[in-house]
């Protein structure tokens, strides 16, 4: 077997099982546990672009998802219009506001970048809770937005079952992944990548690094909008605190530096590593410690930014490409 | 007429001027030195002429047309490259790479694979090492990369910032023959340097910058002769 072989089949095992998971699986909370794993993985890749390629930690993100939920959400309760179009039109809101705030911050580098977008996250979170109606809009303050029951209608983006959830999202993150894949190995990815690094050597070589962050912002903003629909859709109620609050915004750099900045698995990995850990310290802790499992994350994010700098994917890969050597290389053989 | 054009240039971080009124010229197909100590202005000035800073007043004409406060990607698209202080690679992407973001600008791009060769002939090195991590190359290696990088953007005038900075003797040397070459081959070149005796054997003329201003200037043969000079940077 080659090694290209070998890379192709993994994936189409990979695949294949990630395709029949919910036929194996009859319990609608652990069908949910996926599907939200795959929504924090599709909502860290979206991040990576931003996060990872273009060399800035934004750790606001959640602002993106709480305009792509109230953005489809509001369309269809006072228009009527089906949440497809509606999630849509969140991303472009979401681009536009991207780049709003994009334009004067991404400027700054390090912390500085971090703790604007931190702020306007906020600002934005405590002005929603307090607006009941923006212009003709129904925001509906801090009660949030509920979306009521159509049963099963692909047109309202409702489903009586899990299963119609698990592959839109699975299909979602795996067009994402392919997204960032592209990216990534483009003209685009390089000139983000040598920006993030040295902006000024990029610069005086002639790339616009500030119009390639704001192209990046955009893609990663709309992206992320898309994830907001998905999410109101799914849990059909929303409100401000927990859809737009700085939990879900840290949670998803979490996951992408203990994964793996600017990898494309990266966010995979480290979805499947602090998800379900995420799930389980909360069902089975909460009742005695709430807020155990944030306690848990920082003590892994120590321990990997300690051990592991590059996140969880340098290590796996590294392990992955002897395993795939040994395998390729037929026995004995000295390469 | 001048082929880079400096007249009465001032430029100054928030309340600290750092270089006054500063005047220079470059004709095409020299090679220039600009000497100085650390904190004279130098690289401040290389800065301030691809558009990384902003001058506060003067002129700065690049074949005839001013470019002073015009953004870098404008300036080098015009021809005029700036290879940074400290080689600036990008340490996560080959040599290959690195090479290709020099040519980033459209006058350039499309004759990369073409241009990518002659890089190559420069520092054969590099052809060696072209699938290498840059931040995997020894410091000369590294400099080879940033000067080719800059020698991908097709430049007019090549403007280097301290290219000696950090490198053994012996590399030294060959950098700078390096540099006399591709000022042979017909690419004007703005050097700053502190390493004087160097740079300035290799050099047509030379500027000694002493707190922003310009202290002396003249043939680089004149220079090295005279008495400030000797005192001052070459410590005989």
């Amino acid at each position: 077997m080659t090694r290209k072989q070998l890379d192709r089949t993994l994936l189409c095992v990979g695949a294949a099982v990630a395709f029949g998971l919910p036929q194996l699986i009859d319990s609608p909370t652990y069908l949910q546990i996926i599907i939200l794993l795959f929504f924090y993985a599709y909502l860290t890749s979206a991040w990576n672009l931003v996060g990872g390629f273009a060399g800035v930690l934004p750790m606001g993100h959640a602002v993106f998802v709480g305009i792509g939920a109230y953005t489809s959400t509001v369309l269809f309760l006072q228009y009527n219009i089906s949440p497809w179009i509606g999630m849509l039109a969140g991303g472009v809101v979401a681009a536009a506001i991207g780049v709003i705030i994009g334009k004067p911050t991404l400027k700054m580098r390090g912390a500085y970048f971090a703790l604007c977008t931190i702020a306007f996250a906020e600002g934005l979170r405590v002005m929603i809770e307090n607006i009941d109606m923006l212009g003709p809009f129904k925001l509906n303050g801090p009660r949030g937005l509920l979306i009521p029951l159509k049963g099963d209608s692909l047109a309202a983006f409702q489903f009586m079952h899990k299963e119609p959830y698990y592959y839109i999202i699975l299909i979602m993150l795996c067009l994402v992944l392919a997204f960032t894949w592209f990216i990534s190995r483009s003209k685009i990815g390089y000139y983000l990548g040598a920006g993030g690094e040295e902006p000024e050597a990029a610069e005086s070589l002639g790339v616009n690094v500030a119009n390639y962050k704001l192209l990046a912002m955009a893609m990663s903003c709309f992206l992320t909008a898309l994830a907001g629909t998905f999410y109101a859709q799914l849990m059909l109620y929303f409100y401000p605190k927990g859809l737009l609050g700085l939990d879900l915004s840290f949670e998803i750099a979490f996951i992408a530096l203990i994964g793996g900045r600017g990898t494309i698995a990266g966010p995979v990995i480290g979805a499947l590593a602090l998800r379900p850990l995420n799930e389980f310290t909360r069902i089975y802790l909460s009742d005695q410690l709430p807020g155990l499992h944030l306690v848990i994350f920082g003590l892994i994010l120590i321990l990997v930014m300690l051990f592991q700098p590059k996140g969880l994917t340098a290590p796996l890969s590294r392990i992955y490409e002897r395993l795939a050597q040994a395998i390729t290389t037929p026995g004995g053989e000295k390469s | 007429m001048a082929y880079l054009e400096i007249e009465n240039v001032n430029v100054s971080y928030g309340d600290v001027q750092v270089v006054n009124d500063l005047s220079l010229t470059v004709n095409e197909g020299e090679v220039v030195s600009i000497i100085g100590g650390n904190g004279a202005g130098k690289t401040t000035l290389l800065k301030t002429i691809s558009g990384l800073l902003t001058a506060s007043s003067g002129t700065i004409k690049f074949k005839g047309e001013e470019i002073q406060n015009r953004p870098p990607e404008v300036i080098v698209e015009r021809g005029l490259v700036h290879v940074p202080e400290g080689r600036r690679l990008f340490s996560l992407m080959t040599v290959a790479d690195n090479l290709d973001i020099g040519a980033y600008n459209t006058r350039a791009y499309g004759q990369r694979n073409h241009t990518i060769l002659g890089v190559y002939d420069l520092f054969p090195r590099l052809a060696e090492r072209r699938e290498q991590l840059a931040m995997t190359l020894s410091g000369g290696e590294q400099q080879m990369v940033a000067i080719g990088r800059g020698m991908m953007a097709l430049p007019g005038l090549l403007m280097l910032d301290e290219p000696s900075l950090g490198l053994a003797p012996i590399l030294v040397l060959s950098i700078f023959e390096t540099l006399r070459k591709i000022a042979d081959m017909g690419t004007t070149v703005l050097l700053v340097e502190q390493d004087v005796n160097h740079s300035l054997r290799l050099s047509d003329r030379g500027y000694v910058l002493e707190h922003g201003r310009v202290a002396l200037e003249g043939p680089a043969k004149e220079l090295m002769d005279n008495p400030h000079i000797k005192e001052a940077y070459l410590g005989m």
